[in-house]
């Protein structure tokens, strides 16, 4: 693209939702496209291996009571998101929605948010993806040896470096399967997971899991955890479980029946991945318990991928299953994460918040191009080298990553309420929607933000990694941020007209009560 | 010819390459050009969320592509653009051939062939093996033939099997159109299986080509130039790279008897000229499918978008 600013419908001009709404082919994913798409989004057996453990670590057997309280705030982050994505459907989201309500600024860090957490989350898929790689080859072969290959730095980063390489050609050149073959991963990865909590349950009320503990109520009961500093940790954990199940509330233009497909689907989702984790949490805890036994929960050593410790003495020789659903679970999340970074940078370009080369648009695969290579270098070099650093690198990521979303969903939702100012009042769902849910959740994610930035200046807090007895979590959050401000600052002097409200400029929509004529 | 050219543009080296392309042939033949983008429908999607914000970006972008392109037609050339939506490349050209009723379809090389050579990328591969339509195929570098050099001359590759009216139907309907002479090459005497006695086969077969450009020159309009000659090297690559070619020049291929009725299908002689060759090559279906047997196909997705800024 020569000029940025002509053109192209995402120019600089008030957006308003009087815009065309006439998609490319509107009208084409239905249903069960929509909880597919979702469900293989959340990517659940990927998202749980990586996240219930760091989970249990920090509120113990009070898991399945987290995974429902995490769903609050992000269920009412949804809410706005959706509102702002039908006022101003925009591939930039929240760096675009920020920027109209709050300015360049805030724009830019919400952008920066979005962009730093997705390509957190790559490294860490591509991560997990290594270990089920080496186990699921163990398994097949008899050979346990091979399993502990994942173990070994270099080999890791390797073979983690080949895994990139092969999702950002496939995202590069728009590769997708067949709606076929992903109807089967997706039921496949469901019903694996189920298998898993029947046999873990079976076991452990049987008496031969690991540690078998009896079912409990109070493990849904959300005051039992300890401190408010565990309980927020947590919390901001379980919002890295729902995070990429907005997409369904944002599909509504593409759905078959816009009005209410995007809302069936997005309830289907959500039901299918609660109960999974649900059952996924209570079995776990039931077969291994939450000690810190070999297989217990509460285990450092196995924390930061716990299917991969336990899918071997739960399932025996089905275990690979659990290895195949975990990779082609990551396999398909990774190409849809690599998507969300790689539109948001290729808006902040389009705006001239950063070079214009991120606008670039492939002239023969369509997709963001230089925007999704820069994703895949900067998430490889990320994972190389905290890879190298520590151990444990997946478990400290995926906090950092809670941390990431929070700072950015949060902002999303306080854009959605300043935004809509104007039109709180117009009427009962208005003020539900762009006043209240997007509100509340909002001020939640915030506390969660700031409550697990301080608890993870602890040097135990996460793996225990830490530099110069400053938690690492804590050191990754910070840096992230602090980078995104240097980088925002050496743009601003680089790139002025964006941060002068030049290319994006705030707005309010009025109310539709007093405008109406 | 009235029937609109269809030019299959991407933003790239190639896509300028079939522009020049379509605007010779357009020129020549006094037929309006169409360049047509197409995007990928989202229902393609299966595994990434679709986007509306997007959507609409690649939808603008293509726009803006369009006008680029538009800019290197030479105002003489009626020419309309096209944003359009399918499953493929190949298959939104397809459908927006029918749409448009175009006569040809002209697609640029893949992408890091040699210059001046033919490589087949996806969309061609896909168009040469199913189009209903003549498939017009351009050689890398193409965009640097002047658009002012025209049509000079066809080159019609004769074979001796079924398909070859279709052919010298769409060579006549060319020729007469854009008033050029016609050359007719045969290629019998080198396109022999390596395990037959080769040395007495060529001298039957040579008689037989002669046999075969007689009557095909019979078979021409009067008042219409035309020569003819005989291939002769030790495979149809050396062939074709020992004869001489006008600078701009076209060659037209049949089908192979692989193709359907109505439709191309690349045959494995046509596949080897295509090695050799460094002038645009043009795909002729196999039997020209009477036109009340095509009729338009229901699209799948209605079509939302508005023809954009056709211009004269």
């Amino acid at each position: 693209m020569t000029q940025q600013h002509t053109g192209a419908p995402l120019s600089g001009d008030p957006i308003d939702g009087g815009l065309s709404k006439k998609g490319l082919s509107a009208g084409t994913v239905g249903l069960i496209g929509a909880v597919v798409i979702g469900i293989s989004c959340i990517a659940p057996a990927y998202t749980f291996t990586a996240a219930v453990g760091p989970t249990a670590s920090v509120v113990g057997a009070q898991v399945p009571a987290i995974i429902l309280v995490g769903f609050i705030p992000m269920l009412l982050v949804a809410f706005g998101y959706r509102e702002l994505n039908n006022r101003m459907p925009d591939s930039g989201t929240s760096f675009t929605w920020a920027a109209r309500a709050f300015g360049p600024w805030i724009g830019w860090m919400a952008g920066w948010g979005l962009v730093a957490a997705t390509i957190l989350v790559l490294s860490n898929l591509a991560g997990v993806a290594v270990d089920f790689l080496f186990l699921l080859i163990a398994q097949i072969t008899g050979n346990d040896a091979i399993a502990d290959l994942a173990g070994v730095t270099w080999i890791n980063i390797a073979v983690c470096l080949l895994f990139m390489l092969a999702a950002t050609t496939i995202s590069y050149r728009d590769m997708q399967t067949t709606q076929k073959l992903q109807y089967v991963l997706v039921t496949f990865q469901v019903a694996v997971l189920l298998l898993f909590v029947i046999v873990a349950i079976i076991a452990a009320t049987g008496g031969n899991g690991f540690d078998s503990t009896p079912f409990d109520w109070s493990w849904f009961n959300p005051f039992a955890v300890t401190s408010f500093g565990a309980f927020a940790a947590g919390l901001s954990l379980s919002i890295f479980i729902f995070w990429g199940w907005d997409v369904t509330l944002t599909m509504n233009e593409e759905t078959k029946d816009p009005e209410r497909t995007p809302g069936r689907a997005a309830t289907v989702t959500v039901l299918t991945i609660v109960t999974l984790y649900l059952l996924l949490a209570i079995a776990m805890i039931m077969y291994a318990g939450v000690g810190d036994g070999e297989l217990g929960l509460g285990n450092p050593d196995i924390q930061d991928n716990a299917f991969f410790y336990l899918s071997g003495p739960v399932l025996g020789p089905l275990a690979f299953l659990i290895s195949l659903a975990v990779l082609t679970s990551s396999a398909s999340s990774l190409q849809s994460t690599f998507v969300g970074p790689a539109r948001t940078l290729l808006a902040m370009g389009h705006y001239g918040a950063l070079p214009a080369s991120f606008a670039k648009v492939s002239p023969r695969f369509f997709t963001p191009g230089y925007a999704t290579v820069v994703s895949a270098i900067v998430a490889s070099a990320f994972y190389a080298v905290m890879r190298a650093l520590s151990e444990d690198v997946l478990w400290d990521t995926i906090t950092a990553l809670g941390i990431m979303i929070c700072f950015y969903y949060g902002i999303t939702a306080f854009a959605c309420v300043w935004y809509f100012r104007k039109q709180w009042f117009d009427s009962t769902r208005s003020f539900f929607f762009t006043f209240l849910f997007p509100l509340v959740g909002g001020v939640i994610l915030a506390v969660l933000f700031v409550t697990t930035l301080i608890e993870s200046i602890n040097p135990d807090f996460g793996s225990g990694s830490n530099v110069g007895g400053v938690g690492l979590v804590f050191i990754l959050g910070i840096t992230v941020i602090l980078v995104g401000v240097v980088v925002m600052i050496w743009q601003r002097i680089k790139r002025p007209a964006f941060f002068r409200g030049e290319t994006l400029s705030m707005d309010a929509p009025e109310s539709l009560r007093r405008g109406r004529r | 010819m009235s029937a609109p050219i269809l030019v299959g543009y991407t933003a790239t080296k190639e896509g300028a390459d079939a522009v020049a392309v379509g605007v010779r042939l357009a020129a020549a033949t006094g037929a309006p050009l169409a360049l047509a983008i197409v995007l990928p429908a989202d229902d393609r999607s299966v595994i990434t969320p679709p986007n509306d914000g997007y959507e609409r970006y690649l939808q603008g972008t293509a726009t803006q592509w369009l006008a680029e392109a538009s800019a290197m037609v030479p105002d003489a050339v009626v020419h309309s653009t096209l944003v359009r939506s399918g499953e493929s490349f190949a298959e939104g050209l397809l459908d927006t051939a029918r749409e448009i009723g175009a006569s040809h379809i002209v697609v640029g090389a893949a992408n890091g062939g040699l210059r001046g050579r033919h490589r087949l990328g996806s969309t061609a591969t896909e168009l040469v093996h199913y189009a209903d339509v003549p498939v017009v195929l351009v050689p890398r570098g193409a965009r640097k033939t002047p658009a002012d050099t025209g049509i000079p001359r066809l080159t019609v590759a004769i074979g001796t099997r079924p398909g070859r009216e279709a052919l010298m139907d769409e060579a006549v309907a060319l020729a007469t159109a854009a008033d050029v002479p016609v050359r007719l090459l045969s290629l019998v005497t080198v396109d022999l299986p390596a395990s037959v006695d080769t040395g007495v086969i060529r001298i039957a077969g040579a008689a037989h080509a002669d046999d075969v450009l007689k009557r095909a020159k019979t078979a021409l309009p009067a008042g219409l130039a035309s020569e003819v000659i005989v291939g002769r090297g030790d495979s149809i690559e050396d062939a074709v790279e020992h004869l001489t070619w006008e600078p701009g020049e076209f060659v037209l291929v049949g089908s192979s008897r692989l193709a359907q009725r109505g439709r191309l299908f690349l045959g494995a002689t046509a596949a080897k000229m295509l090695h050799a060759l460094t002038v645009p090559v043009i795909v002729v279906p196999r039997t020209r499918a009477p036109k009340p047997e095509t009729p338009k196909p229901e699209t799948q997705q209605p079509d939302t978008q508005a023809e954009n800024g056709a211009s004269a």
